[in-house]
């Protein structure tokens, strides 16, 4: 049982609220991916998206 | 006792191999009472019904969830309130315990890093957050705004995520009263 019940929609939905566009986030992934690629990983768990779901945005960061 | 009753009944040796459990803990159940099988065979061995069965499974279910005996027992026995407050109180402890795992992690990354030789660890900190923000272009304002955001839509995810980066107790309950104060302000503006 996650301890919170932040998903990756209610990031998303966060992260547009206070204004980023879809490139900053995309932006923010390949950052968080080239300098963490580890934590960015953690990242993704903690926010419970599936396995497959992950390597796909990490891929997708990393181009 | 039981007769044509026997059918529908498990013996134990099949109650131990649907469940997975030891023989010894299931008399060990019966002995404080948790599981009582409903009857005995003309020869005298313990037979469960579909109802005990049922029983245990909700029984490993609690266990998972890392009930005591006695408290798996009160769950069982009484009514919706008692079950809820004693899976909240569960839910709690759990919460306590990862932020005290949090804490001990982050001190071991900082005995790591006295001592030069910093592993991945997979935790980040505040400053590696802070840094990737910045270079997907968010100022200042936009990570104020950031926190404000998180608390309103998010309060327990939003402390959950700051313990993960290491941020002491009190920073971290200061943050929260600032944008709990300043997302209300907003709103009402």
């Amino acid at each position: 049982m996650a301890s919170h019940n932040m998903t990756k929609e209610k990031w998303i939905e966060l992260f547009s609220e206070i204004g980023l566009t879809e490139e900053q986030m995309h932006t923010w992934h390949r950052a968080f991916e080239k300098r963490y690629p580890d934590e960015h990983q953690a990242f993704l768990e903690w926010l419970n998206i599936p396995a497959d779901d992950i390597s796909m945005i990490r891929t997708e960061s990393s181009s | 006792m039981f007769t044509g009753a026997e059918k529908n009944m498990y013996t134990i040796g099949r109650v131990v191999k649907r469940f997975g459990i030891a023989r010894s803990t299931l008399l060990y159940y019966d002995s404080i009472g948790l599981l009582k099988p409903s009857g005995r065979s003309s020869a005298g061995y313990r037979l469960y019904s579909e109802k005990d069965v049922k029983r245990l499974a909700l029984i490993m279910t609690y266990r998972d969830a890392g009930l005591g005996l006695t408290e798996i027992m009160d769950v069982l026995d009484s009514g919706n309130d008692t079950s809820v407050s004693i899976l909240e109180k569960q839910l709690r402890d759990l919460n306590r315990d990862i932020s005290n795992l949090r804490r001990q992690q982050q001190q071991i990354v900082r005995l790591l890093k006295n001592m030069g030789a910093l592993k991945k660890t997979r935790a980040m900190n505040k400053d590696m957050w802070v840094s990737i923000l910045r270079a997907s272009g968010m100022s200042d304002d936009d990570m104020k705004r950031w926190h404000r955001e998180f608390e309103r839509m998010a309060p327990e995810a939003h402390q959950d995520f700051m313990e993960s980066l290491g941020i002491p107790e009190r920073e971290i309950g200061a943050i929260r009263t600032w944008a709990a104060k300043n997302s209300e302000q907003s709103k009402s503006k």
